[in-house]
């Protein structure tokens, strides 16, 4: 037993961050604000050059063969980074391809030639092997041809163009482009039973790893601001209310972090109890990442208010991710029906 | 990052749940003091003769040599088994112990470790006073050396055990020159020495775990410093963050059971509504779910700080997450069981009883402050951990 990533997959993270850093810094999002899409080609070219998007991949389809930790460790970069376009939908949309041996998919999505959007079905919306029936919230589906659908039963890919009127509508986060399709009554091109792949609960713990990626640039943020930053002559960190504050958003990283291991390694082995670790690991680092957003504003001051300063970005991500895959209420309602964790 | 356990660790686990199962303390705890140190006594002897005393502590204290995994292992099955926490023998076990094997000369090693794994002798932690609580190193219990020995003159409080003691680590204020750091001496004090005057404090639980201790010219030998004369400071730590490193995983594991049990309690129980069990209330299950969600976080914080130090050979400030988060915890954990009890709270049930909810609840307060108060570590994290000005 051992919880902590390996030296390689410290490379592996270290890799990606420094690439994000560079290729799709946080300000990316405000020059492309009004763009169409969030997706900018040049970094999401540079992403499939560096093999992002085949990760885990199997190598005999031109992936790294990584897996569902190595994933994890990717996304809670991406997280830091508020990285904007449809990463977790395009991934595991490769994954999909993979499980039913749809090459062609698999090979489009390594080369960075295809990009999935999420779709949410609004209450009432149901989908299966054949159909996906219902109202639907479009995350960052702007020209990819196909959307992923995710539940605790199976995963869908469906035709973006079957799924009728596409309606942009405004998007709180401005890394994020929303759509609504109404009345949607499409074919279901390519289904993944859970029993054969739980790409939901891998779905889970990839959220999860995004939300602790940003209640750790949260922490981040703050510390470096009550260090640097002066009132009264001092650095505002001297004061405890501001260093306690920095105290617990470190907990609510480490817990957040911890979890996301745990479950990723979970649900990498099947182990019998992953999906209350997966369902967990979404909980945990969505608090994290909610109380460590609004903190790391408050921390801000003024500041933390502006459109220029990153603070909202992270506010306004964690809003989206915590609703993507189902909320606290609707996990917290299953983990409390599961059986013990093991 | 993995979970696996080997097959040798496996075998450990399984071992280990049968001993626990074959040799469990069968009666209940007795609450006077006398009665505590020789129930406590006795179960550390037991698992010394039976070979599963101080599994990560070296073969020659009379450990037995294996890693920081067979440790955990050893504290998730005693957990699990629902067996008294070691109380008497935290000190010896978690504090005095670990100290003297990283710090003490080897007499006192051969003098000291062995008796505290075999259940022989008790210790406390003489580390508090009236005026230095938070603020240790303000601590002023006097110590002039007298030839061969320190004499002390002076007042701990907060002294748990320390009316069924033999041993104390004792920290005392040898000089008053220079910072307040240093000028400090950790010294081994024979709680039997003339002198000395034990009076237990009444706690908050009716219980008296803790006790004031006033020391009148006490004579204690040079020979028993640890470490050198008023260098006592930097061997105080290494006590505390052997505390709050490794010393909560057996604490951490009973939390994750005592949540389930309450589960379980919440679905016998009628809920508010008077019509439905607890758990068919809706905040009572989110709050349950929460507390299981919390605590499976907890354990794999755990796990990521034992594989920090299995790392590193030294648990780091990162303790202080662990101890913050636990801690809170249990007063979270502790407060909803008094909500799911409703009114049946009222009655009083020592938390040594089973269902002894009420009496837990009590006990849960002190325990963000034991152990240096969740205010302070909370300075710990922003200080040492983000190198955040002080
Ligand atoms: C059950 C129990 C068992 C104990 N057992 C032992 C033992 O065996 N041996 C031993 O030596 N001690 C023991 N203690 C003592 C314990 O370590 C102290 O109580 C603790 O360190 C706090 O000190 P204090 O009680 O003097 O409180 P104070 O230090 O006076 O604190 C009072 C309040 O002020 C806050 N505060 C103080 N300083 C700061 C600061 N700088 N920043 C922010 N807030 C601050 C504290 O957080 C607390 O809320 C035990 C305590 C308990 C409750």
């Amino acid at each position: 037993m051992d919880l902590l990533p390996s030296a390689d997959q410290l490379d592996l993270a270290r890799v990606a961050a420094d690439f994000l850093a560079e290729e799709l810094p946080r300000d990316r999002i405000r020059q492309r604000a009004d763009e169409s899409s969030s997706l900018d080609p040049h970094a999401w070219a540079g992403c499939a050059d560096l093999g992002l998007f085949g990760l885990s991949v199997p190598e005999e389809l031109g992936g790294a063969g990584c897996g569902v930790e190595e994933e994890a460790l990717l996304f809670r970069e991406l997280g830091r980074q508020v990285a904007p376009g449809p990463f977790l939908s395009t991934v595991l949309a490769a994954q999909l391809a993979v499980a039913v041996g749809d090459g062609d998919l698999v090979a489009s999505v390594v080369a960075g030639k295809t990009a999935v959007g999420l779709a949410a079905l609004r209450p009432g919306g149901t989908f299966n092997e054949h159909r996906v029936r219902g109202d639907l919230d479009l995350i960052d589906a702007v020209d990819a041809p196909l959307v992923l659908l995710l539940g605790p039963a199976g995963a869908a890919l469906v035709e973006t163009a079957q799924l009728g009127d596409v309606q942009p509508v405004p998007s709180i986060d401005p890394g994020v482009r929303l759509a609504a399709a109404s009345g949607v009554d499409a074919p279901v091109s390519a289904w993944l039973p859970a029993a054969v792949q739980p790409l939901y609960l891998r779905g889970l713990v990839l959220t999860a790893a995004m939300l602790v990626g940003i209640a750790e640039a949260c922490r981040d943020a703050s510390t470096e601001y009550a260090k640097t930053r002066e009132q009264f002559g001092r650095p505002i960190g001297v004061n405890q209310a501001v260093k306690h504050k920095c105290a617990d958003m470190a907990v609510q990283a480490e817990l957040g972090m911890a979890q996301v291991y745990f479950a990723a390694v979970s649900v990498a082995s099947g182990r019998d109890d992953a999906e209350l670790q997966a369902r967990t690991a979404k909980v945990v680092a969505a608090h994290a990442a909610t109380v460590n957003a609004a903190s790391n504003v408050q921390v801000h001051g003024g500041m933390g208010y502006t459109w220029e300063n990153d603070a909202h970005l992270f506010v306004k991500r964690v809003e989206v991710l915590e609703n993507v895959l189902g909320g606290r209420t609707e996990h917290l309602g299953q983990i409390i029906a599961l059986p013990a964790p093991q | 990052m993995d979970l696996d356990f080997s097959a040798d660790q496996r075998d450990f686990r399984d071992q280990v749940r049968t001993w626990l199962h074959d040799n469990k303390p069968r009666h209940e705890r007795p609450r006077a003091a006398a009665g505590i140190r020789e129930y406590d006594l006795a179960w550390q002897r037991t698992q010394f003769e039976g070979g599963w005393a101080g599994i990560s502590w070296p073969t020659e204290y009379g450990g037995r040599g294996l890693s920081l995994i067979e440790q955990l292992i050893w504290f998730e099955e005693y957990g699990r088994a629902g067996l008294p926490s070691v109380d008497a023998n935290f000190v010896g076990l978690n504090h005095a112990g670990p100290t003297l094997m990283t710090r003490a000369r080897d007499d006192q090693k051969a003098q000291h470790l062995r008796q505290i794994l075999a259940g022989e002798v008790v210790w406390c932690q003489g580390f508090s006073e009236p005026g230095a609580g938070s603020d240790l190193a303000a601590l002023s219990t006097r110590a002039e050396i007298d030839g061969d020995d320190l004499v002390v003159s002076g007042q701990k409080i907060w002294t748990s055990f320390a009316h069924v003691a033999d041993w104390q680590e004792l920290l005392v204020r040898t000089s008053r020159t220079g910072s307040k750091h240093q000028g400090i001496t950790w010294v081994i004090c024979d709680m039997h020495t003339p002198g000395i005057e034990v009076r237990p404090i009444r706690t908050m639980d009716g219980e008296a775990e803790f006790c004031e201790v006033f020391y009148d010219d006490v004579r204690i030998p040079l020979a028993n410093v640890v470490g050198e004369v008023d260098q006592g400071w930097s061997v105080a730590m290494s006590t505390l963050s052997f505390e709050r490193g490794t010393a909560f995983t057996a604490g951490q594991v009973r939390l994750a059971s005592t949540v389930e049990q309450l589960i379980e309690l919440a679905k016998e129980r009628t809920g508010p509504d008077g019509r439905r069990p607890a758990i068919a209330d809706d905040e009572l299950a989110r709050r349950l779910a929460t507390a299981r969600a919390e605590v499976a976080a907890l354990r794999a914080m755990t796990y990521v700080g034992i594989s920090r130090s299995a790392r590193t050979g030294t648990p780091g400030p990162e303790g202080s997450i662990v101890k913050l988060y636990y801690s809170e915890m249990v007063k979270h954990v502790a407060r909803l069981a008094m909500d799911i009890l409703g009114q049946d709270g009222l009655r009083y049930v020592s938390r040594w009883v089973p269902g002894g909810w009420s009496g837990n609840y009590l006990y849960s307060y002190s325990q963000t402050i034991g152990g240096g108060t969740s205010e302070v570590q909370r300075n710990i994290i922003g200080d040492r951990i983000l190198g955040l000005p002080r």
